[in-house]
């Protein structure tokens, strides 16, 4: 047993770091953060990253990537989160997919583009009718010669406004027995003519969006893995990442701020005096989960199976309680100041406490909700019987 | 990083839950409960003979030579099967901070009678505050021509009524400050001036009371330095807190399985009730709980492993384990029904002792003012 990081991992750890540091400046971060998506710094930084190889350390050096594992994917999204860097997980996870289902041209033609940060993909899963339920997707592809026609709504696409690509769950047949066996994965250009995508902004500012298709042609070689095959596909993209993130780095940053801020205005007032408890509460919870996750993320690389096949979804639950109680606490210390929005007089600490307490919801939501990770925890981990 | 057990303590395990399932049935457990020693000579000799007792200590001293983690592994076994006795506190209690800050000619005398099963061993540090603290420690121990005599009534004090020497934390400076004046003396448990009484606890763990009155212990038998010696309670009462958290984890562990396996066959509305998403969720979080409580326990031990600062990592893990521990067995419960609340099931043999491991070295408030003093916090 040993809870350190390699020496390749503490070296990448220390390349990106300071790489972010230098690179991720205030013009990034304020894109980050204003909850639009990308704009033109971040799509900069990223490319940057790119050419440093350090957007897709888990894949194969030929690729595009460093050959490295699930720990230093982890190390990466954790330094992205404390950098506010943009976080392209849509083309990471896609890549996964591709290399998995993808056929080798397929690889040739979009991961190194991925991996460059010169591709973005943006995922097309849910529809108005197909939420958790993501089978019972409704667009529909029809095949006419070799092309496939598109028709239907997707939504919640969150990167679909700055993307290249959308990553499309279709339905090619939908007389089949079992309504996942008739589903198709296409990725489709999205300057293609008879696609329209419309914004949707969630109560936090987020800019996420609909995407509509009216006859839409995309041609057959964009179709990954087996007409009707689908499912397999978006299998793999959710759960072939493998792993469970761990690092916390940036959760453990908020804390901190947290403290200061309660240490030099909280202080002397006895109706202050929960708050260091459930601060350290809040704290030893972001550590458990860190090491959870870690745990998890380290089974993946050495592709063995962690006690009761959890994984990094277990860890995933907690960590998601955690992001909402963090921000909820961090609103009881600020008090009626903690109500008060960026660039409103007498705000604190920038109005970034505000603003993740109004998307902590999204957490526990997007990605497979926790009912969902739950259900799945429970049938494929514990072994309980389905329904 | 690499989360796997290495070959030998699978090992290890392996023959740990053989013997245990073999040897410490729930029968026993309960037999035990009701006993006046609290557990079974005969079990403790054969526990020795397979060199538990002699696990962590060097071989020097005729010990297994093995690490912290290797024993961490198998008091979760012993947490598993909630196995009764004074191993902990033998072990814990007594040869580890003998070990540590023992002279040589103390080593030499204690820790093979420890190593071969002969001598148990308990720590009298708590008082009636029952708290972990050092101006809780009142007992007083007097300079006496070269010897000491000490007074004082210590409680919750676990297995004193069967040890053969007792770890008596003691103030011998009481105009220092209260971390400053304490010393710890190695008192053989049938010096006159001891009395011992079994408290009734919730987990019939066999905590005494034991009352100091002048009882004379050669000055030899100062365990570490005289006056200066807080410090070192505090790194065994966290490492003890440690190996606690592993005991539980085991007790968490079999809560889960005997809750999984029970909602996959108990029928009701003719379906298992573990198709019900209800319970589904109840076994999740209790999965949750504990591969948390897993990572953050076995990531502790690893550092008292490894010679790694621990401190904020007991802090840490008592205080989540401790919490932990408490949701598991009550979602465990909730999920059997009835039948788990009934004295002859297994559960509440769980759910008592899951309080008392709770109760024990810092309860979760405790530790997490602990932890708010590291990030900074003054805490009273």
């Amino acid at each position: 047993m040993d809870f350190e990081l390699t020496p390749e991992e503490k070296a990448f750890q220390k390349e990106i770091r300071e790489f972010l540091d230098k690179e991720c400046n205030e013009n990034v971060v304020a894109e980050t953060l204003s909850m639009e998506g990308e704009g033109p710094y971040s799509k900069e930084l990223l490319r940057k990253m790119g050419a440093n190889r350090l957007l897709t350390p888990r894949w194969p050096v030929e690729y595009g990537g460093r050959g490295m594992g699930a720990m230093a994917e982890a190390i990466k999204v954790d330094e992205i989160n404390s950098h506010h860097a943009p976080f392209p997980l849509d083309g990471v996870e896609v890549g996964n997919a591709l290399l998995i289902c993808g056929n080798e041209e397929q690889k040739k033609r979009f991961l190194p583009g991925i991996a460059r940060g010169d591709i973005e993909f943006a995922l097309g899963y849910s529809e108005p009718d197909a939420g958790s339920d993501v089978a019972s997707v409704q667009l529909r592809a029809v095949e006419d010669r070799d092309e496939f026609i598109l028709n239907g709504q997707k939504i919640y696409n969150t990167e679909a406004h700055f993307s290249d690509y959308h990553w499309l769950l279709t339905r090619t047949d939908p007389s089949a027995e079992k309504k996942h066996r008739g589903l198709s994965l296409f990725m489709v250009d999205l300057k293609s003519p008879g696609i329209t995508i419309r914004p949707l902004i969630t109560s936090a500012g987020l800019r996420t969006n609909e995407v509509f298709y009216e006859d839409v042609r995309v041609p057959k070689e964009n179709m990954v893995g087996e007409k009707n095959g689908g499912w397999t596909v978006i299998m793999n993209a959710l759960y072939g990442g493998g792993g469970g993130g761990g690092l916390a780095t940036g959760t453990k940053r908020v804390i901190d701020t947290l403290v200061k801020y309660a240490l030099e205005e909280k202080q002397d007032a006895d109706e202050n005096q929960w708050i260091p408890e459930t601060m350290a509460g809040l704290y030893i919870r972001t550590h458990v989960g860190e090491l959870m996750g870690l745990r998890a993320t380290a089974f993946a690389d050495l592709n063995v199976s962690p006690p009761y096949g959890g994984g990094g979804a277990v860890s995933r639950l907690l960590g998601g309680d955690t992001r909402r109680l963090l921000y909820n606490t961090a609103m009881q210390i600020l008090g009626p100041y903690g109500q008060l929005a960026k660039d409103s007089k007498w705000v604190p600490l920038n109005g970034e406490i505000l603003r993740e307490y109004m998307d902590a919801p999204r957490w526990t939501i997007v990605h497979g909700s926790q009912e969902i990770q739950k259900l799945v925890i429970a049938t494929r981990g514990l072994g309980l019987p389905r329904r | 990083m690499d989360p796997r057990l290495s070959e030998e303590q699978e090992i290890l395990r392996k023959s740990a839950r053989d013997f245990l399932t073999e040897k410490c049935p729930k029968s026993l457990v309960r037999e035990m409960e009701n006993d006046e020693k609290g557990y079974s000579p005969q079990l403790w000799q054969e526990i020795a003979a397979l060199g538990w007792t002699g696990l962590v200590f060097p071989e020097k001293y005729g010990g297994g030579g093995m690490s912290f983690l290797d024993l961490s592994i198998l008091l979760e076994e012993m947490g598993r099967v909630l196995f009764p006795g004074p191993f902990f506190s033998t072990v814990l209690l007594g040869g580890l901070p003998i070990l540590d800050i023992g002279s040589e000619e103390q080593k030499e005398k204690y820790l093979p009678e420890i190593i071969s099963g002969k001598a148990i061993f308990t720590m009298a540090l708590t008082e009636a505050s029952g708290k972990y603290t050092a101006s809780s420690v009142k007992a007083k121990a007097t300079a006496d021509n070269g010897n000491y005599v000490i007074n004082g009534t210590k409680l919750f004090i676990p297995d004193a009524h069967v040890a053969d020497y007792f770890l008596c934390v003691a103030r011998t400076d009481d105009k220092a400050k209260s971390e400053d004046g304490i010393t710890i003396f190695i008192v053989d448990a049938k010096s006159p001036g001891i009395s011992k009484t079994v408290l009734k606890t919730i987990a019939r763990d066999k905590q005494c009371e034991v009352v100091f009155k002048d009882v004379k212990v050669p000055r030899e038998n100062i365990l570490g330095k005289l006056n200066q010696v807080w410090g070192e309670v505090q790194k065994i009462i966290e490492r003890a807190a440690i190996a606690k958290c592993c005991e539980m984890l085991g007790g968490m562990e079999v809560v889960l399985d005997m809750t999984v396996a029970y909602v996959k066959e108990r029928i009701q509305f003719d379906v298992p009730v573990g198709v019900f998403q209800a319970i589904q969720h109840h076994c999740v979080y209790m999965l949750v709980d504990v591969e948390g409580s897993r990572a953050t326990a076995y990531e502790a031990a690893w550092r008292v492993s490894t010679g790694r600062p621990y401190s904020s990592e007991a802090a840490i893990t008592k205080a989540w384990v401790s919490d932990a521990y408490q949701r598991v067995v009550a979602l465990g419960t909730q999920s059997h029904g009835g039948v788990s609340i009934m004295e002859d099931h297994d559960m509440p043999l769980y759910y008592r002792r899951a309080k008392a491991a709770e109760l024990t070295f810092g309860d979760a408030r405790f530790h997490r003012k602990t932890v708010a003093r590291k990030l900074g916090f003054e805490v009273a």
